[in-house]
């Protein structure tokens, strides 16, 4: 993917200096019913348009950060 | 060659006209061939008189110099052992070694040629390899290495390449790709406006054009651009694609050039349309541009009788240059409807209003008919002229959609030099603003397309196949691109598309426009290389620890642990086996991941972390634990040390150290809380000692008393070895009493060589990660990622009891509750008695004769004189005295339960 990333500490960087973590998701609610958590750890949204997401700058500071993308058109929020 | 003198930075020269002087020889297939000043190869061997520099794909018909700027496939040859180079466009040094490829015996004599007849054409009907051979099904394994004999192109070099290319990262306002007079004056149009520029082309400036107006006005421009401060001019740079971002990468002779632009600016011009007529790939019909290129660039005489296809603005300079070199130029041919008043021709040309027919010619052109109103005629020359169109460049351009992309010069249309110049600095200034400009639709049609010939000289696709495959329903230009494979050889449509679709057209039922819709273009519009892919990637990550050097020394063989080289052995895993059980070995486990955690919140972090109690660990002790996903799946294990109340030093897996860091990050983020993780992986060294005597060895070493009542299994604490500062962690993986020493990497090769000192009259031993597998296989501890996988939950390899679900939370323990019921594999130890080697870690295990699971680990030990290991196993079949059925030798297996060696754990307390 040919993606350009703004780190807020680096500044702009190529995304291959970066490791992908994937779409964010809400943290485990202990009230939600089983279907429901199973859906949270398994079901991604894979979203067509935009989706928020955590990438860790591991060439760089090594800090996580989020963002949001548009995975149509790859770009950022 | 190359002109970059940095990295970066790139002195660019119009390169010189040849001058005709020799300046030595390069060696064609064994003949020598002169060189002159200025030459690219296929210039050198076309003065030679070389006039075959390669045969067709399929038909193995002789093809020769055809565009000459690099983007037909006729002249692909091999040059010093590289294949599918264009020699053409390469530039020509004495020394080289040429061969021509895709030929047998040579292109000369082909004997392939044979496909080229009548007979054979009706067994290589379009598409012939979903139809022929297929079936039987045995055939096709047997005839495909034969047809990929007859469509190869060169030879492999398959030893490693001696270029590295690195990677450097540009992020210029404007990346304009065309160094021609459009290029340059779009970027000067860009720099005015404000904008750093950067400009690429794959070939120096000015490389094809010889002497004349456009030629001056160019070194204009590019002295213009040379001054300016914000553009940087990069030649021999070629872009091989677009890519979202947006993303342009530049191809240089030593580096590539990643540049994120907000604008591209494509000005990559025009060449001479493909004409499609019987015998229009024959050896002698060529570009117009190319044949002046030889002619006043090489001075070379292209042909002795030409005949023209003109109807462009360039057709009267290009019979103009023909004629300076003494061509004579039998006639020239217009098309009907071309404004007859055009003087487009100089006097004294004889000129006819019509078309070609067909040019003649065995192994090259003797002729072509030319139909006119009232007649047709057969005309005589060596040289058949293409000047009666242009087809764009447009490759690149048409990888723009979605990207901001802006088009100048021939590519856009071809214009008169002044004009296109003004244009192109218009449209510079607008990329740089965000201005849009309309773009052409793109994929021009081809006007005129005769009624046989090759509509695709890369694949030998003919007019006949794309009327067949159009009759087979392969309808749509991207259906039939795929069918006939027009357009998808190493031209990549350059020469074909336009034409592609005026077939189509032709051919459809009915004419529906529908279908010659212009095919997608995906990067790489040029050839790339795979070492040019690897660009600043070339090497792998090696890591080594601070004992690397002596390990070496003392004979050791390694192997990879995750990016790291680990010691497999010194020789022999025996002795080194045996001297940990017996007496005292010693191993270096600087590679393990090792963080410190400290803070305010670092207890509830860890607990969240861990299945099992952290926060009732004391300073001075530690707990193994499993380190879990959020799915319950085993990530990673390793020791939990308390340093003091708000300070932990926790160990993780060689290969697992990087991605738990990001792990941990991640989750103290998402949990938003004050805690300190410190990397201290390469900071610190470890040396595991361990065996019986380990106690004895490190007492004449520190002042500490490493008693076992002062110290005892399970604890840690700093003591001072042979003077250094260590953490002593007291743990047994392999069984033995045995402390890890973690200590400043800077400070390991003295404590090595200090408890090596030590150890000698106790036979210390230094072991590997072999004898380490074998001493810990005997424990029955697991190693996660060997011994585990992606769906192990600690319930499947019996490690409940490292699982607190009384705990309100943790990692995975949601997912953990769930799945205690779902246990459909599990890890089990076994033995096979009576036998002296041990099957292969991976072999089949049965039970009878059916398939139950596979083994993990496997290792004959030495000790207990028969084959231990750990197997997965459908849980039926995992209780104890258990019969299984392992490997190819079906060996008779038991399973059975506790660890193999010192199952109480005497030896490692003591």
């Amino acid at each position: 993917m040919a993606l350009l990333l703004t780190c807020p500490n680096c500044g702009p960087r190529p995304s291959t200096d970066f490791r992908y973590g994937g779409e964010t998701r809400p943290l485990e609610d202990p009230a939600s019913s089983e279907l429901d958590e199973i859906k949270r750890l398994w079901m991604r949204r894979n979203a067509h348009g935009e989706q928020t997401e955590r990438w860790f700058h591991r060439d760089g500071c090594r800090r996580w950060m989020t963002v949001t993308r548009n995975t149509i058109t790859n770009e950022l929020v | 060659m190359a002109s970059t003198e940095a990295r970066g930075a790139t002195v660019v020269e119009i390169p010189g006209i040849g001058t005709g002087q020799e300046i030595g020889t390069l060696s064609f297939e064994g003949s020598s061939v002169a060189v002159h000043e200025g030459d690219t190869i296929a210039s050198a061997l076309y003065r030679a008189g070389i006039r075959t520099l390669s045969r067709s794909f399929k038909y193995h018909r002789r093809r020769g110099l055809m565009c000459v700027s690099g983007d037909c496939p006729n002249c692909l040859v091999q040059v010093d052992g590289e294949t599918g180079v264009r020699c053409c466009v390469r530039a020509a040094a004495p020394g080289q070694s040429i061969e021509r490829q895709n030929a047998w015996p040579s292109a000369d004599r082909d004997l392939l040629a044979l496909n080229d007849t009548k007979l054979a054409h009706r067994f290589l009907p379009v598409g012939f390899y979903y139809k022929t051979l297929i079936k039987p099904a045995w055939a096709w394994p047997k005839v495909e290495p034969l047809i990929r004999k007859v469509a190869g192109l060169g030879r492999v070099d398959k030893s490693d390449t001696p270029r590295h290319l690195e990677k450097v990262y540009r992020q210029p306002d404007v990346v304009v790709l065309g160094m021609g007079p459009a290029g340059l004056s779009a970027a000067l149009g860009a720099a005015e406006a404000g904008a750093t520029v950067i400009v690429a082309d794959e070939h120096r400036p000015g490389a094809r054009l010889g002497a004349g107006k456009t030629r001056d006005r160019l070194e204009a421009l590019l002295a213009e651009a040379r001054a300016h401060p914000a553009i940087t001019l990069l030649a021999e740079h070629r872009a091989f694609g677009l890519y979202e971002g947006p993303e342009v990468p530049l191809i240089g002779p030593d580096e590539m050039v990643m540049t994120h632009p907000r604008a591209i600016v494509v000005a990559t011009g025009a060449f001479e349309q493909m004409e499609i007529f019987p015998g229009n790939d024959l050896i002698g019909v060529m570009m117009g541009r190319g044949a002046v290129r030889l002619a006043s660039q090489h001075g070379i005489k292209p042909g002795a009788t030409a005949v023209v296809l003109g109807g462009t603005h360039e057709t009267a300079e290009q019979i103009e240059a023909l004629q300076a070199i003494g061509t004579q130029i039998a006639a020239v041919i217009l098309p009907d409807g071309l404004n007859g008043s055009t003087p487009i021709v100089p006097t004294g040309v004889r000129t006819i209003i019509g078309e070609i027919t067909r040019a003649h010619g065995r192994k090259q052109l003797e002729g072509v008919s030319v139909r006119f109103t009232g007649g047709e005629e057969r005309i005589a020359c060596d040289l058949l002229l293409l000047s009666g169109g242009f087809t764009p460049q447009e490759n690149l351009l048409r990888q723009g959609p979605g990207l901001p992309v802006w088009g100048a010069g021939d590519v856009v249309g071809p214009l008169p030099l002044e004009q296109s110049v003004t244009e192109a600095r218009e449209i510079g200034a607008k990329a740089f603003r965000g201005e849009a400009v309309g773009l052409p639709e793109g994929g021009t049609k081809s006007k005129r397309c005769g009624d046989g010939g090759f509509a695709c000289i890369c694949e030998d696709v003919s007019v006949e196949d794309v009327k067949n495959a159009v009759r087979e329903g392969f309808s749509s230009t991207e259906l039939l691109k795929r069918y006939t494979t027009i357009t998808m050889g190493p031209c990549q449509g350059r020469m074909c598309h336009a034409q592609m679709r005026a077939l189509a057209d032709r051919f459809s039922p009915g004419g529906e426009p529908r279908i010659s819709g212009v095919t997608t273009a995906r990067p790489p519009a040029r050839q790339v290389m795979l070492d040019e892919v690897t660009a600043g990637a070339y090497a792998h990550l090696e890591r080594h620890t601070a004992l690397h050097d002596v390990h070496a020394s003392q004979g050791a063989s390694f192997l990879w642990a995750g990016e790291w080289k680990r010691v497999a052995d010194y020789g022999s895993i025996e002795t080194e086996y045996r001297a940990v059980r017996e007496g005292v070995g010693m191993i270096d486990v600087g590679t393990l991941g090792k963080f410190r955690l400290s803070g305010p919140d670092v207890v509830e972090f860890l607990e969240r972390l861990y299945p099992n109690h952290v926060g009732d660990i004391q300073p001075g002790r530690l707990r193994y634990g499993l380190m879990l996903d959020e799915h319950g799946v085993i990530i990673d294990d390793g020791t939990i040390c308390r340093l003091d109340e708000e300070t932990f030093y926790i160990t993780v897996t060689t290969s697992g150290a990087e991605g738990l860091e990001a792990a941990l990050l991640d989750w103290r983020d998402t949990w938003g809380m004050t805690v300190h993780i410190v990397n201290q992986t390469a900071g610190l060294g470890a040396i595991n000692i361990a065996g019986p005597k380990a106690r004895e060895v490190l007492a004449t070493l520190t002042d500490d008393d490493i008693g076992a009542e002062a110290f005892p299994y399970l604890r840690q604490r700093e003591i001072t070895v042979a003077g250094i500062r260590c953490l002593a962690i007291r743990l047994g993986f392999v069984g033995e009493v045995g402390w890890e020493l973690h200590h400043p990497s800077s400070r390991s090769k003295e404590l090595w060589s200090a408890l090596e000192e030590a150890g000698k009259s106790h036979g210390i031993t230094p072991f590997g990660i072999q004898a380490q597998r074998l001493l810990r296989l005997e424990k029955g501890h697991i190693i996660i990622s060997q011994d585990t996988d992606f769906e192990t939950t600690p319930w499947r390899v019996d490690m409940g009891w490292a699982v607190k679900l009384e705990k309100p939370w943790f990692v995975g323990k949601r997912a953990l509750v769930r799945k205690q019921s779902v246990v459909t594999e599990k890890l089990v130890q076994y033995t096979i008695d009576g036998v002296t080697d041990a099957p292969w870690e991976g072999s089949a295990v049965k039970v009878g004769s059916s398939l139950v699971g596979r083994v993990a680990s496997s290792w004959y030990s030495f000790g207990l004189g028969k084959a231990i290991g750990l197997a997965w196993v459908q849980p039926e079949h995992a209780a104890e005295g258990q019969r299984l059925v392992i490997g190819k030798a079906n060996h008779n297996a038991t399973v059975v339960k506790g660890a193999f060696y010192d199952p109480e754990g005497a030896r490692l307390r003591a």
